[in-house]
């Protein structure tokens, strides 16, 4: 015969399948998640290989008076792009286009002012939107350096030295490079790469206990020849399933867009096998059904169907919040952290990413933790379906 | 046989059945009359071993639901006042569903889907999914999934509701089929002319007591009244039962 938790599984998956909804859910998930995972870090990627000094591209408008200027830009590596004459809407579209990341405009009395020893203006043009802080940076600099220059020598001609109107000196170090700035970045990324274990199997899980329940299907369901244990095994195993499979998915699908960028350029590296991966997704297998276990617990004690629903999308928070906390912290990886759900998963693929050896402790206290605490949130829910408060309540 | 001896259950203040005692024959369909609120859903859900008696026995055919509530529930069909269809699966599937619940499978389960299915007259649904039954259609299934897996006993709530003519004809033959099969049979009922034409015996109650047990006949004779429906009315006590 049929053990009864099987039977029960089996009918719930082909309702769950029959569902379009439960099922765009899913593939949403399971294919949303790696693809924008890709997009984000394939426009990381570039911008941190675009180079930074070289090939800065100016629009000028009125070249031709101020030689000298031009002379220090070209020397300093700026390439000017003569524009001709432009009003303000043309520049502004011309900064729009994201072709320059500054435009400078000599006013039209700046050679007049400039041998007369007048201050000459040069207007700055740029969009501060835009994220070419570091370049416009730069063209400020030469300019500054410019106008530094020019005053020095004038100064000298009048028999001052230029020192005398530079009390201090400023120099600026910046050490930080464009993989540091990156690696929080991709280490949150990582962070939910195993939110779906509690996404893929949600609606489902709601709609098999809290559902059912208002659905009045399920008092006759506990009328029959079967224990509390099975059908509740049933159910979770349910859920369980379509977790695993949306995580087994969703993990294989990262694991190949990962492997297929070059992630050295950002000084990350993913350096997993695909047997390492294998052993990644087994080693998420019990997180699965602990999600499962969890969910079903939980839309069982819900009073109603829209309840569980919002008590299980605060509930799919919380395995965030370790993670969080710890990258916050800034702590070490260690030992006890393959003890805590979710957070083991975690930081067993960012140490498996890094390419070290891990051993086969933390994956067997990766998948021992949530095995557990699965265990713990079935029993509870079985407990509670023979509890008379919740047959008063079917 | 199932044997009700002064059953008692208490829902922290509220006293839900306060001694309830009959006792329901093979082979006779016994009516469970009593106006709304009287326990009679309590009561079946004891019979079937989801609650808890606070006192008294049960045997339903010498066993006691709390000792073994599955052996119970494997030779009773519960009909529930509500009928609890799946959506998305079509009557074969649901029916199936729960015959494989009760243990049976293959080739055996399939027949007796038909068997069933002759027998109430639903072969046009046999094949549909639920959504969109109408509310006889529902009840048909529901009935359906009571009778699948023969069990020796059958506990309804209001069978009959919702059924047009047709289809409580058919209900009416299935239930005397039954009988002449020597089920036991419990209905909970309002429909006094349904009492009159289908049942051997009749168990009142009223605020979770048993007020009288006997056919229709001798609830008449008891009470000096023709109708049953005011000898009911006269059983209860006064109109309060009603309007409960």
């Amino acid at each position: 015969m049929k053990p009864k938790f099987l039977v029960v599984l089996i009918k719930e998956l082909r309702e769950t399948l029959r569902d379009k909804r439960t099922l765009g859910l899913l593939a949403l998930f399971t294919f949303m998640y790696p693809l924008m995972l890709g997009f984000l870090l394939n426009k990381t990627i570039d911008r941190a290989t675009k180079p930074e000094r070289d090939g800065i591209e100016v629009a000028v408008i009125g070249v031709a008076k101020a030689p000298t200027l031009m002379a220090q830009l070209k020397q300093r590596n700026v390439t000017i792009i003569d524009t001709g004459a432009l009003d303000e809407e043309g520049i502004g579209e011309l900064l729009r286009s994201k072709k320059y990341p500054v435009v400078l405009r000599l006013s039209d009395k700046f050679t007049e002012n400039y041998t007369a020893m007048r201050p000459a203006r040069v207007e700055l043009w740029f969009d501060s939107a835009d994220e070419n802080y570091t370049q416009r940076r730069e063209v400020e600099d030469v300019l500054q350096a410019y106008g530094a220059n020019v005053a020095s020598a004038r100064l000298l001609a009048h028999g001052v030295s230029p020192a005398t109107l530079a009390p201090i000196q400023v120099q600026r170090f910046d050490t930080g490079t464009n993989a540091s700035r990156s690696a929080g970045f991709i280490g949150s990324i990582l962070g939910i790469l195993f939110l779906p274990a509690f996404i893929c199997g949600m609606s489902t899980a709601v709609d098999i206990t809290a559902g059912e329940r208002e659905r009045r299907s399920m008092e006759v369901l506990m009328a029959q020849p079967a224990r509390a244990w099975e059908l509740v095994a049933g159910k979770w195993l349910t859920a369980g399933v379509l977790a695993i499979l949306g995580v087994t998915l969703e993990l294989a699908l990262a694991h190949a867009i990962l492997s297929w960028m070059p992630l050295e350029e950002i000084g990350m590296s993913w350096a997993l096998a695909w047997p390492d991966l294998a052993l990644v997704c087994v080693a998420s297998i019990p997180l699965c059904l602990f999600a499962a276990g969890l969910q079903i617990a939980l839309a069982m004690n819900a009073k109603s169907f829209k309840e569980a629903q919002s008590l299980l999308s605060i509930a799919m928070l919380v395995p965030l919040v370790p993670g969080v906390v710890i990258s916050m912290m800034e702590l070490k990886t260690a030992d006890w952290m393959y003890m805590v759900p979710m957070l083991s998963n975690q930081t067993l693929l960012r140490e498996m990413a890094k390419g070290g050896e891990v051993g086969l402790w933390p994956v067997a206290m990766t998948f021992l933790s949530s095995a557990i605490a699965a265990g713990l949130a079935v029993a509870f829910a079985s407990w509670r379906m023979k509890s008379e408060r919740y047959v008063l309540s079917v | 046989m199932i044997e009700v001896q002064d059953v008692r259950k208490q829902f922290g203040e509220v006293k839900a059945l306060g001694g309830v005692s009959f006792t329901a024959r093979d082979g006779q369909i016994t009516a469970l009359l009593g106006p709304n609120g009287a326990g009679k859903t309590t009561l079946l859900r004891t019979l079937i071993g989801l609650l808890k008696r606070d006192h008294g026995t049960i045997a339903i055919d010498g066993v006691d639901p709390e000792q073994d509530p599955l052996a119970v529930r494997r030779n009773i069909g519960f009909l529930t006042d509500q009928f609890g269809l799946y959506e998305r699966l079509s009557t074969r599937e649901y029916l199936a569903y729960f015959g494989e619940l009760n243990g049976m499978k293959g080739a055996a389960l399939q027949t007796r889907i038909d068997e069933v299915s002759e027998l109430l007259a639903m072969d046009d649904i046999l094949e549909r999914r639920a959504k969109g039954f109408s509310q006889g259609q529902r009840i048909k299934v529901a009935l359906a999934r009571t009778l699948l897996h023969r069990p020796r006993h059958l506990l309804l709530d209001e069978p009959s509701r919702g059924l047009d003519v047709m289809a409580t004809r058919a209900l009416r033959h299935a239930l005397t089929a039954l009988r002449a099969d020597g089920c036991c049979v419990i209905m909970a009922t309002h429909v006094m002319q349904e009492v009159t034409h289908l049942c051997d015996d009749v168990i009142v109650i009223a605020k979770g007591h048993t007020v009288a047990q006997g056919s229709p006949q001798e609830l008449c004779r008891r009470t000096g009244i023709a109708s049953l429906e005011d000898a009911f009315v006269s059983l209860v006590g006064t109109e309060e039962g009603i309007a409960a």
